[in-house]
């Protein structure tokens, strides 16, 4: 078994949500949490280390496999960790673009989406069905390049720790220098956010430099009130509801679809439509800016 | 497989705790609209866009109703501590009885509009 840092963090983890809330009741925030929101995102969570348990072996075989295809071995020498680290972050940012751009990887990724609220407790809405939407084949370049499968999967576990404090919007704004480089509250919560002008923006896990990089950035603003959540809001707290409500959705579709369509349903963006009868990101970006230019003229 | 089972009875244990404690702490209050400016930002989030030409909030704030320029019938529908926005049916069937208005399919829903509730009524209702 190799070292797991999520397991190490959870009892963090329990203190750093029971802290929020004490401060959410004295601050007044009363909507800050939701007793049935809480109850089913820490369900989902829970139900996400079985998930975990249950795939991490034919994830750490996978990378094992990749290793030994090239004669290439970085060993476990000191430097090798930091560089690991910024790799696989950037392998996860791959991973968390191509999560919200593709409705296969979509339909595993939208449960950390699909509450209506953001704190601590949100951060737990993991995905059960990583493994079907193939999110191990983002780490395999690593391994073929070398750095070993251990290494990936402890990185990849710290990189998950960090994410969770950024899930709170009782932190404003940390120090400039660091909203210049890190993920923090400020940018995850424009993640979050189903305002048309935040769709697909911020994909970072613990460094925001891939998101300037790569065009997908975007800054809070603080005049534009942030709604959470999904385009289409579930409007339930029912866990497998919530965590199987895009698999069903895939199905219905591709059963329906014409038989051209049919794939497209699986591999386009979450969203796309044989007969434009929904809406993509874009397609709602590009509607909300053809209405705003409307109001200003 | 001990420290597995131990780790997790823990963690279901913590997540029950949790959610008392959120619960106790008073973290059950039903969402509610403070003004009809808000009530449009949140029909605005409709999939597919919705516009309200006309709108009405419910007299404790619990719902909203609109109607765009194309004549279709939006609701907030509370959920937790927000809202959801469900465009309804062409031909719903809306009522209105002292008052409250209630709509077909989404009986859980009760829009206490007070005397403006009888102009939401479907025809023949
Ligand atoms: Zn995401
Ligand atoms: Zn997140």
């Amino acid at each position: 078994m190799p070292f797991d840092p999520v397991a190490y963090a959870i009892p963090v983890f329990v203190a750093l949500i029971v802290a929020e809330l004490m401060w959410s009741r004295k601050t007044g925030a009363g909507h800050a949490y939701e007793w049935r929101d809480t109850g089913t995102s820490l369900a989902i969570g829970l139900g996400s280390t079985i998930a975990a348990a249950a795939t991490g072996g034919l994830t750490a075989a996978m990378l094992v496999w990749a290793h030994g295809l090239l004669p290439l071995s970085i060993g476990w020498a000191w430097w090798a960790w930091p560089l690991c680290f910024v790799l696989d972050d950037l392998a996860y940012y791959a991973f968390h673009r191509s999560a919200h751009r593709v409705r296969w990887f979509w339909a595993s990724h939208v449960n950390h989406h699909s509450s209506q609220n953001y704190n601590l407790s949100t951060a737990l809405r993991q995905s059960w069905t990583g493994f079907i939407a193939l999110s191990f084949i983002f780490r395999l370049p690593l391994a073929l390049a070398g750095f070993e499968p251990g290494m990936i999967l402890a990185c990849a576990g710290l990189n998950l720790v960090y994410q969770f404090w950024i899930h709170t919007e009782t932190v404003k704004r940390m120090p400039r220098w660091f909203e210049a480089v890190m993920n923090t509250p400020s940018h995850h919560r424009v993640h979050h956010a189903v305002n048309a002008r935040y769709l697909d923006r911020n994909f970072a896990g613990t460094f925001i430099i891939w998101d300037k990089l790569f065009g997908t950035f975007a800054p809070e603003d603080d005049e534009d009130r942030i709604r959470y959540g999904i385009v289409s809001q579930l409007g339930s707290f029912n866990l497998l509801h919530v965590v199987f409500h895009e698999w069903l959705g895939i199905v219905r579709d591709v059963w329906r679809a014409p038989w051209r369509h049919k794939l497209s349903y699986i591999w386009r963006a979450p969203g796309w439509s044989h007969d434009d009868s929904r809406e993509t990101s874009e397609m709602i970006r590009a509607r909300w800016e053809a209405s705003r230019g409307k109001r200003h003229r | 497989m001990d420290g597995v089972w131990v780790q997790f009875l823990g963690s279901l244990l913590a997540v029950v705790l949790i959610v008392l404690l959120t619960w106790f702490l008073g973290f059950r209050t039903a969402a509610k609209l403070d003004s009809e400016a808000e009530a449009t930002a949140q029909f605005q989030l409709a999939p597919g866009g919705f516009e309200p030409a006309s709108l009405a909030l419910d007299r404790q704030g619990a719902s909203a109703i609109a109607r765009d320029a194309q004549g279709r019938i939006a609701v907030l529908v509370p959920h937790g501590t927000h809202f959801v926005v469900r465009l309804l049916n062409e031909g719903s069937a809306i009522t209105a009885r002292d008052g409250v208005l209630q709509i077909a399919g989404i009986e859980s829903l009760q829009l206490d509009l007070g005397e403006s509730a009888e102009r939401w009524q479907t025809p023949g209702n």
